[in-house]
């Protein structure tokens, strides 16, 4: 983040925490996308990321006095927003545990791969492929089950270290490791299939 | 090391964590073996472009969804602040009740003994406060009003040094 936007969000703030008219609206236009977007990757529902949204944005507003400016402001929101979707699926959690022999390829008695295996990671290299492969993503990361797909999500879309995520969520990190393994093999498995029938067809 | 065990093993193998002797294991299996060479390239693959190719594809924020959010956190920001004014506002007058109530006592000499001694100490150490009572006590005024802002700050500061809870008259 340059120092001039980290200079533009202590003032916006400053302007927030004396209620100066307008400066919410500011706060809206500048991170309404991102916050909509990161509720809508953790919690896949529109109406359930609107309303994560309302409460992303009061918290900031009411918290705008204790904002220490020693980090970031983008992973000061950044960190509201996803503890706030936290709190939301917490509201609804299942008991889901899935077998890693689900997100496996088939393997022989033996322990080696039953059919042939395609490399394709030459093909994802490909821009033309980009719009395509990046719908696909998200269309598999909403299938995984919360427990990956939150360490998915602030893992490998988002981009944060494994420590960070850990510190989020309040896991281990090897818990992270192993959940991310885990998507990542699941994501692997299902770009799989659909390059290979992309071919076929 | 057979594919299975190898599988289960690459996030160590790609985040750095997997001892030595392993990873030559690994890797001298990963030369033989056609499936796992692909399996793992193309799990990296995932690994690796996920971020880029995910970054062009957001949720777009419907646009009534948009709307809905700023009439709310307008009405919402809009009240914060007033909210926030009245509080302080009422910390404030409390504060000059207090004072107030303080100066009262000490004219009637209705404090306590030890917020007495408080105030005795400091009056003898600041003219200020201390001209300003013994005029109080002087004309034996006991409706004194609030006192200039100097002294008030004072008075707030000595107050703020008794015990919680600690009431300053005298029962």
């Amino acid at each position: 983040m340059s120092a001039e936007r980290w200079k533009d969000d202590e003032a916006l703030l400053e302007s927030i925490r004396k209620g100066v008219p307008g400066a919410a609206d500011e706060l809206l236009r500048l991170y309404q996308g991102k916050i909509f977007n990161l509720a809508m990757s953790i919690l896949k529902n529109e109406s359930d990321a609107e309303e994560a949204a309302q409460d992303v944005f009061m918290t900031v507003i009411r918290k705008a006095d204790t904002f220490q400016g020693n980090s970031a402001f983008y992973s000061w929101i950044y960190r509201i927003c996803v503890n706030t979707c936290l709190m939301r699926l917490r509201g609804k959690r299942r008991n889901e545990t899935v077998s890693i022999e689900e997100f496996m390829p088939v393997f022989t008695d033996e322990g080696m791969h039953a059919s042939p295996m395609d490399d394709w990671s030459k093909e994802v290299e490909r821009d033309a492929l980009n719009e395509e492969l990046g719908r696909m993503i998200r269309k598999y990361t909403e299938e995984l089950s919360e427990k990956y797909r939150v360490v998915f999500v602030l893992s490998d879309v988002e981009g944060l270290s494994n420590e960070e995520t850990a510190r989020i969520l309040g896991l281990t990190v090897p818990a992270i490791k192993s959940r991310l393994h885990r998507a990542r093999l699941y994501l692997r498995e299902q770009l799989s299939r659909y390059l290979r029938e992309g071919k076929a067809g | 090391m057979i594919c299975k065990e190898l599988a289960y093993m690459l996030a160590d193998y790609f985040n750095g964590s997997m001892d030595a002797r392993l990873r030559e294991e690994l890797d001298d299996h990963l030369s033989r073996c056609e499936p796992c060479a692909a399996f793992t390239k193309t799990y990296q693959a995932v690994a690796d472009r996920t971020h880029s190719l995910r970054r062009h594809i957001e949720y777009e924020i419907p646009p009534e969804v948009s709307k809905r959010l700023e009439a709310f956190i307008h009405a919402a920001a809009l009240k914060y602040p007033e909210k926030v004014r009245e509080y302080r506002d009422q910390v404030e007058r409390d504060r000059r009740e207090k004072v107030a109530d303080l100066v009262r006592a000490a004219t009637a000499g209705k404090l306590s003994s030890a917020t007495a001694l408080l105030v005795e100490s400091h009056c003898a150490a600041c003219p200020e406060c201390g001209g300003y009572l013994a005029a109080l006590r002087e004309t034996g005024t006991t409706q004194a009003g609030d006192p200039p802002e100097g002294i008030r700050s004072h008075l707030i500061a000595l107050m703020q040094t008794l015990p919680p809870g600690e009431e300053f008259f005298l029962a």
